[in-house]
């Protein structure tokens, strides 16, 4: 377990105040932020490489705050490997081990043997990572930061090296805080999701949770939500007309309206009324086509999705598979994301006329 | 000079309309070109002299005179003990102050780089003060049976003195290149913060130590002003080069001369063809790469 309560730390000029989280034991934290948002940092204090101010740091329910690094029972591996240059893979991989068959067997499980007399100057890129991860868990940490690990190597590296360090983390169930700027890896990854801004604990939680209801428009766009809006809210002409069952209830789920622009659509949430944002991922967005043609029926009309909409296509992003589709419904442009094969079969095009829907429920109120 | 040179052509690069800028480009080529060559020869020509005008007499006189043989050994094995006491004391001051920020850190560093700026003569006398046998330390050396001025300690002392902050400015250098997150790794590894530095940052730190040392080394071998203060007798071949200038003239001066010249330089240029890479950076920039 990974716990921090109320940590404050200082690296120069930067501070992390007071951060607070846990990763149970077992788990696998992801910590997401922009760049200076104090990742590095948050992993080297919990490392103790920088020094807690005031707060505790607790590893598997022991208190490491005034412990040095190499009695926190921790691995660390850093965005840029930092393989010891004088030595060769395999002496890397054997520095901290916990016993030469250790370093023996990850080195093979990691694909590493034939590489193990070389010189860390001649891998690759990916080949340093996996050294370095290889390194860190030779010596069994109860404990693993990682630091981006896999973000300076190619998408193919990047795939191998994550299924390689799953494999382990699934057998040994060390406890895992991975920072990261991907979101899409904090969601495969985490069990948790720490999103940290300035030096702070902006929002955490399940992944899932963070990614459909961010804590703030903030968080929503820098998690890369597509249809943020600022607007007004308020109560439903249904609850407002009859009084609903959930309107005594501050904290009950409310059918509320949600208007920004031109645009008002029907959310479900326990937001007060007044201004907020809304945040819909693309994902959750569907579009159709009054057209009998298409092989895909026109349905959105008959269904219970309760925001429908009519408008033009502005703009198709395709990004492999996915396409991102920008619909101007009222003024106010949605994204849809939906996969090639539906804007081949659909025929959708910049300027066509399409309808847009998604239901009350994918609106996050913040 | 060539960075306020580079900064001019840069100005005028920015400055002036594009058709004039090749011209303006060559012309200040030219300039700097020019004026490097003149220092470069400033500093070179000297050298160049006294080994052409004493350096066959000098290896010679190695072979027969045994004041300067005994001279040269001496300044040799005082210059290595300097060295040695240097890289044993001063290694750790350069560390903290590459890696620790702890209060006073810039006087410190700043107090590390006064014998390079007061006067050598200054430095011996003040050595003299401390260390001579009217003060406290001296007296109590002295008690201990070990005299400083007058002897080969008090040379060691003056080197010591004189040459050491050469060596903790490199040294600092050097430890700041490191990047700390390697002995972050290897704190997670499970070394402690001594065993970190032993099997990591001193074996990434090895080149750019042995070009400080070397460059203290020849520093020492060079010094005159403090140790003429210090220890007259017995003579270092610095001192003795004087003495034969104020006693026989030019002529009798030139080959102690010429052999101190190649004596400092030969070390230089051989460690640097050995070590290469950090150190010939080290070396040829005179700054350190971040």
């Amino acid at each position: 377990m990974i716990s921090l309560d109320r940590v404050n730390a200082r690296a120069g000029e930067f501070r992390l105040v007071d951060i607070s989280f846990e990763v149970p034991d077992g788990g696998y934290g992801v910590v997401i932020g922009t760049a200076g948002a104090g990742k590095t940092t948050l992993l080297e204090t919990i490392a103790g490489v920088i020094p807690v101010t005031s707060g505790r740091v607790s590893l598997g329910g022991r208190d490491c705050t005034s412990q040095p690094p190499e009695q926190r029972g921790l691995g660390i591996v850093y965005q840029h490997a930092y393989l010891f240059p004088h030595l060769s893979v395999r002496e890397n991989i054997a520095y901290g081990a916990a016993s030469e068959e250790d370093a023996r067997e990850i080195t093979e499980r990691f694909g590493l043997g034939s590489l193990a007399e070389r010189s860390v100057d001649a891998l690759s890129g990916g080949e340093r990572q996996l050294v370095a991860i290889a390194r860190a868990l030779a010596r069994r940490p109860s404990v693993l930061l990682l630091d981006e690990p896999f973000s300076a190597l190619d998408p193919r590296s990047r795939n191998s090296a994550r299924r390689l360090l799953r494999a382990v983390y699934e057998e040994r169930r060390f406890t895992a805080l991975q920072v990261t700027h991907d979101f899409a890896e904090a969601g495969l990854l985490g069990d948790v999701a720490i999103v940290l801004d300035g030096g702070r604990v902006v929002q955490s939680g399940a992944p899932e949770i963070v990614f459909r209801q961010p804590a703030s428009a903030y968080i929503a766009d820098f998690l890369g939500a597509e249809n943020v809006f600022a607007g007004v809210v308020s109560l439903a002409p249904s609850d407002a007309a009859t009084g609903s069952w959930s309107v005594s209830d501050e904290y009950a789920q409310r059918a509320l309206v949600f208007t920004t622009g031109e645009l008002t659509f029907f959310a479900i949430s326990d937001v007060a009324e007044g201004p907020a944002h809304a945040v819909i991922r693309a994902e959750e967005v569907s579009i159709s086509v009054d057209d009998s043609r298409s092989s895909i029926a026109a349905t959105a009309s008959m269904s219970s999705v309760r925001n429908q909409f009519r408008g033009r296509i502005l703009e198709i992003a395709s990004t492999g598979a996915l396409s991102h589709v920008t619909v101007e419904a009222s003024g106010t442009p949605i994204v849809a994301a939906v996969t090639g094969v539906s804007v081949q079969e659909l025929g959708l095009a910049v300027g066509k006329e399409v309808g847009v829907a998604f239901k009350a429920t994918a609106v996050h109120l913040c | 000079m060539a960075g306020f040179l580079l900064g001019m052509e840069r100005a005028a690069t920015q400055s002036t309309p594009p058709g004039s800028t090749v011209a303006s480009r060559a012309v200040l080529s030219v300039i700097v070109a020019v004026l490097s060559s003149l220092f470069l020869l400033f500093i070179v020509a000297p050298m160049v002299g006294v080994v052409s005008a004493g350096g066959a007499k000098g290896i010679i006189a190695v072979g027969t005179d045994a004041e300067l043989r005994a001279a040269l050994l001496l300044t040799a094995v005082t210059a290595t003990i300097a060295t040695l006491l240097g890289i044993l004391g001063a290694t750790p001051l350069a560390y903290l102050l590459a890696r620790r920020a702890f209060p006073g850190r810039a006087i410190v560093a700043a107090v590390m780089d006064l014998p390079l700026v007061i006067p050598h003569p200054v430095a011996g006398i003040a050595l003299l003060l401390v260390l001579g046998r009217g003060s406290p330390a001296g007296a109590a050396l002295y008690a201990a049976g070990i005299r400083v001025a007058g002897s080969p300690v008090g040379i060691v002392c003056a080197m010591l003195f004189v040459s050491a902050p050469l060596y903790v400015s490199a040294a600092r250098e050097t430890f700041a290149r490191v990047d700390k997150r390697y002995e972050a790794v290897a704190r997670t590894l499970g070394d402690d913060a001594w065993r970190a530095f032993r099997r990591v940052t001193l074996p990434l730190s090895a080149r750019g130590l042995t070009a400080a040392a070397v460059v203290m080394w020849a520093r020492a071998v060079s010094e005159f002003g403090a140790i003429v203060i210090l220890t007259y007798n017995p003579k270092v071949a610095s001192v003795l080069s004087y003495e034969r200038f104020t006693s026989y003239g030019l002529s009798e001066a030139l080959p102690v001369a010429a052999v101190l010249v190649l004596f400092s330089l030969v070390p230089l240029v051989v460690l640097r063809g050995l070590l290469g890479g950090d150190a010939g950076r080290w070396w040829n920039g005179g700054t350190v790469e971040r």
